[in-house]
């Protein structure tokens, strides 16, 4: 198992400990995600709106194909992959 | 050049040697309408290189009124407008008034809401529109133009900036009987709600009030829209991106991200099952806090104009008082703080000084009377 690049959006790195991404190892989006859940629980709680459903106002794309068009949180992940977590933007 | 033919196309001379404008399609964008919702920072930049572009009509309409720091980044304001408090919409038509004569624009000095979206849109005084630009600074607003978008069949162009990070995306939408000219093209994109199924909840994300907002960013964002929005009034179906754009200009990174897909795959209560929620007004909010201000907004309690004159009279008493045709303006001190009360005569109101609905409530009904 090795690590894929997970983005954290501007809005949530304070959670993060200020970083823009993370390296997070995990052989699925969901393991990925639940290892991000433990090493920064603030962030997991934005995240998921129960243990296993995501937020419905959080969108995440790996490669840029957004996930809930591949296998949701099972779908597969490989080394050098990029989950990044993306929020809608509403200023302006 | 001929400069006294108010119909001639000799300014555009640039533009139409591009590919897929030449003369018929500048006629094309003269014969155009775009409605624009909202007149900040996308919406002035918008309406502001729609209207150099020729796009013969533009509807902006806005709810507000010019600030000292709107000037950052609202590319048509300027320091008089603020010292004449003007209304967004107004201070835009009399800037492009001297930018391009050809253009005509309708400001609208309006709330939008599922109460007159579609009348601004398709079913009013102002005609069908053939696009709708995004200027919003908010998530409510921008489900009811999607709404609208799909049950009129018109396209949408959604922008959408913060802090360094911004989006586009352009809607053509699907239509009840999937006859629009971009389905017959195959183009057909999924709705904003096939794409962000809720919006981001109050404190979710950073505002403009608690993380700024870079001016050339809002211009990036806006421009992008723009070239969206001219390739769809021009017809090229072909040329429009079908994936979301997400920028940020302090990291250096642009993603485009792939979307396609989510109209077949997802089961959008909007665009597949066709129920406008928004629009049947189920979500709609009576008070909106205010992006980059610390202000609340409450929306127009009903059809009758207000008699500004005797509230003005009432409102002496507590504060500085002024007004125009456009607007009340009171500062008021209660309960030891200060606040100003903008008053619009549909009798929406702005309570600056507070970002709590409740207090502004509050305040509306102290000294307007609920």
């Amino acid at each position: 198992m090795s690590a894929i690049t997970v983005q954290i959006p501007t809005a949530l790195r304070s959670q993060a400990d200020g970083q823009e991404s993370l390296q997070i190892e995990g052989d699925s989006v969901r393991q990925v995600l639940s290892n991000v859940c433990q090493q920064y629980p603030d962030l997991g709680k934005r995240l998921f709106k129960s243990d296993n459903e995501i937020n419905r106002f959080i969108n995440l794309y790996l490669n840029d194909e957004d996930i809930r068009f591949l296998d949701q949180l099972d779908t597969q992940v490989k080394p050098g992959d990029e989950l990044a977590i993306v929020p809608a933007i509403a200023g302006g | 050049m001929d400069n006294d033919n108010p119909h001639s196309l000799d300014r555009y001379h640039r533009q139409m040697l591009l590919p897929g404008f030449g003369e018929q399609g500048q006629k094309r964008l003269a014969a155009s309408t775009a409605l624009i919702i909202g007149c900040g920072a996308l919406g002035t930049v918008a309406a502001n290189m729609l209207a150099r572009a020729g796009v013969g009509h533009l509807i902006i309409v806005d709810r507000d009124f010019i600030e000292l720091t709107n000037l950052q980044r609202q590319v048509l304001f300027d320091e008089r407008d603020v010292a004449d408090s003007l209304p967004k919409a107004e201070a835009a038509r009399r800037k492009i008034a001297q930018i391009n004569s050809q253009v005509r624009v309708t400001p609208v000095i309006e709330d939008v809401n599922h109460t007159n979206i579609e009348r601004l849109a398709a079913t009013g005084e102002y005609g069908r529109a053939d696009i709708i630009v995004d200027g919003l600074d908010n998530f409510e607003t921008r489900f009811l133009a999607n709404e609208v978008a799909v049950k009129h069949g018109i396209p949408y162009v959604y922008g959408g900036a913060v802090g360094t990070v911004g989006m586009s995306y352009a809607i053509l939408p699907h239509t009840e009987h999937g006859d629009s000219p971009w389905e017959k093209a195959g183009r057909a994109t999924p709705c904003l709600r096939c794409i962000f199924e809720q919006a981001p909840p109050p404190g979710m994300n950073p505002t403009c009030d608690t993380a700024g907002v870079l001016g050339p960013l809002v211009s990036i964002v806006a421009n992008y829209e723009v070239v969206e929005a001219l390739k769809i009034l021009l017809g090229h179906y072909d040329a429009v991106n079908p994936a979301l754009l997400s920028i940020d200009t302090w990291a250096n990174t642009t993603r485009r991200l792939k979307v396609a897909r989510a109209y077949e795959v997802g089961e959008c209560t909007c665009c597949k099952k066709r129920s406008f929620e928004w629009i049947e007004g189920r979500y709609s909010a009576g008070t909106t806090t205010l992006c980059g201000r610390d202000a609340v907004q409450l929306s127009a309690t009903g059809e009758n104009r207000l008699n500004f004159e005797q509230i003005a009279d009432r409102l002496r008493a507590h504060g500085e008082v002024k007004l125009n045709n456009f607007m009340l303006r009171a500062q008021i001190t209660d309960v030891n703080e200060p606040f100003e009360l903008t008053l619009f005569n549909d009798g929406r109101a702005i309570i600056k000084g507070t970002k709590q609905p409740a207090r502004a409530r509050g305040i509306y009904a102290k000294y307007i009377g609920a």
